[in-house]
Order: structure tokens, then sequence, then C-alpha cells
């Protein structure tokens, strides 16, 4: 008997047949890392929930218009991306006159709470599209040639935006990072 | 930031973008090169505690039931296979086919059609029975009128034989 993990692709072929189960079982392998995007981008839990809920959906009624079942995970984001854009056009008029920090956001909940709100905060002044690059890149772990599929994008400009965030958070996190904490950057 | 030509190059290799054929000459370069070891160093150190902040679990799993509202309907999902499987659509054409072939080697000839053979059959068979009679009687007439040609010349034949025969014994 041979065992073989069952792949994203083998799930995706199931839905496409009318199986909601399969998709729950894409749904389940996601959905956390979905959330967590949203939240980084949009800084509100009840929101990335919903929109997390409106990504899936919107997901399963497009499966068949995925030509390469191998890039799910740049699909599934590129979808994440724009649902996220789309919110905060509808939400823009409420909360910002120009000033995107006007959003309020909920520190992350983690082991020691002035280091995640420096985080938190030094994220939230960067640029929407340099934070995007940030969690994209060292949240998500996404190459770049996926980036560009997810934000339509090219390369050059992910790199220079990702970079460009780099050197500020550098900036805004020295007192911080030179407490080590030095994982390594893979 | 550092002031190094190959800065570039030095974040690429630290977020494991950098061709393989291209990093042990990286590496090389770092190892002589203090401000790419230097921006390196910060590099990771910007990213570890990029990381700190952790995941948080999802407030409510995220779950579809099979409800007709989001499902295609029956009749689309079959079209969409159909037309989406090159098999499918062979096999169709071949039953289509041999279904059209059945029905046309088992219905049967209208009856006026079975006549309207007949009748031409019968027709053609009377027409060339009268050839044959038209050639054989043309033949016996051209036998018999060949046949009297040869005996007149036999005839003939005979005479100037039976001439030359008296000639001869009056000679003698």
């Amino acid at each position: 008997m041979i065992f073989r993990a069952v792949e994203d692709g083998d799930l995706i072929s199931r839905v496409r047949k009318g199986d909601v189960e399969a998709f729950n079982l894409l749904v389940s392998r996601w959905e956390k890392r979905v959330f967590n995007y949203l939240l980084r981008l949009t800084g509100n839990p009840d929101d990335s929930l919903d929109l997390s809920q409106d990504v899936f959906l919107k997901a399963y009624q497009n499966i068949r218009k995925l030509d390469d079942t191998a890039r799910f995970g740049p699909w599934l984001f590129r979808i994440a991306h724009n649902e996220t854009y789309s919110h905060f056009r509808k939400r823009r008029p409420e909360v910002d006159n120009g000033d995107e920090t006007l959003i309020e956001r909920e520190p992350a909940r983690g082991p020691a709470p002035d280091l995640t709100i420096a985080v938190t905060a030094a994220l939230d002044r960067l640029t929407p599209e340099q934070r995007e690059a940030v969690v994209l890149k060292v949240y998500e772990g996404f190459k770049f040639d996926e980036m560009a599929q997810i934000l339509g994008t090219p390369v050059s400009t992910i790199k220079s935006r990702l970079y460009t965030a780099l050197d500020l958070l550098k900036t805004e996190l020295a007192p911080t990072s030179s407490r080590g904490n030095d994982r390594g950057i893979r | 930031m550092s002031t190094c030509d190959r800065a570039e190059a030095l974040r690429d290799y630290a977020f494991d973008e950098l061709p393989a054929g291209e990093r042990p000459e990286m590496e090389q370069h770092i190892a002589v090169c203090g401000d790419c070891a230097a921006e390196l160093d910060q590099l990771r150190v910007t990213t570890a505690v990029l990381r700190v902040l952790p995941d948080r679990e999802i407030p409510q799993r995220i779950a579809f039931v099979s409800d007709k509202v989001f499902q295609p309907s029956a009749l689309s999902r079959f079209f969409g296979g159909f037309w989406n499987s090159a098999a499918r659509l062979g096999f169709a054409s071949a039953c289509v086919l041999a279904v059209a072939l059945i029905v046309s080697a088992y219905r049967p000839a209208p009856a006026d059609v079975s006549k309207q053979i007949n009748d031409a059959v019968a027709q053609a068979v009377a027409r060339i029975r009268q050839e044959d009679a038209q050639m054989l009687a043309a033949s016996e007439t051209k036998h018999d009128r060949e046949h009297r040609i040869l005996m007149e010349a036999v005839d003939v034949l005979q005479e100037r034989r039976n001439v030359d025969i008296l000639t001869s014994a009056e000679g003698q």
C-alpha cells in the first residue's frame, strides 16, 4: 500500500466536481494564513474574519477559473488582496482624510507585549503597499514571482517596496533589535 | 544600508531569492566585505524581530455546507465537464455515429421504391434479351450469306478444275 499526501491540486479537482467537503479541507489548510494576512493589513479581527469568509466564498465560486492548481496559494491571496483593497475603498470616507494611521490597530498578543507593540507600531508607519510587501515576504514566505501574481505588480517594484520598508523598519526597531533575538532570516 | 554595489544581490541572498549558481560567489563576497556582512546581520535581526509578532488563531472556523445557492446547476456542471473533456466529446461523437449507422441499416425501404426497382430490373432484362435475339438473328443472317458466298466460290473452283482436266485430256 502506498500512502500519498493529498495535494491541494487533488482537492481542487474534487471541488470542481461539486465536492464541498474537499473545499472545506482546503479552507482548513489556508484559513489561518489568510486570516493573519488580512489582520496584518486591516488591523481589525472582525473585518479580517468577514473578509476571510468572502475570500473563500469567491474562491469556491471561481475555482474553475484557476488555470494552474499548483499556484492555488498565490491565486487565493490575490483574491484576498483584491477584497482588502475593495474593503479599504468602501470604508475610506468614514476613517480617512488622507491619514491611514487613523485606523486603530489592536496590538497582537505575544510573549513580550512591549516588543509586539513596537513591531505593530513600526508596521503601521509603513505605507499600505510597503506593509503588504513585508507581510507577504516575511510572514507568509512567498517568492517574488508569487508576490507579483498576488499584487499584479512587477517584481522590481515589489523588491523596491520591500527593501525600502526594511530600511525604515530597521531604523524604527533599532533599539529593539539591539536586544538580540536573532533567529536567522529563513 | 550597505554602500557596496552588490547590496541588492545581498538582500536577494538573504531572502533565498538569489539563483543557486550565484550563492557561493555571494558567500565568498560576504566573507571579505564588511559592509555586506553587517547589512546581512541587520536584515536578519530586523526580520527576526518582525517575526516576534505571532500568528493569531482564527476566532471562528470557516466551513461551507452543500447549498444549491452556491453550486452551479447540474446542467452547467454536466456541460462544463462535457466540453472540458476531449475523451467524453469523442465518445459522444462515436455514439451518435453508431446510432445513425444502426438506424440506416434497419430502416425498411418504402414499398413504391421496391416496385420501381423491380420494374427497372425487368425492363433491363427484357431489353438485354431483345438485344441478344437481334444479335443472334444478325449473326445467323451473316453466317448464311457467308456460307452461300463460300459455296459459290467452291462451285467456281470446281468448274475451273473440271475445265482444266478436260483441257489436259484433250491435249494428250
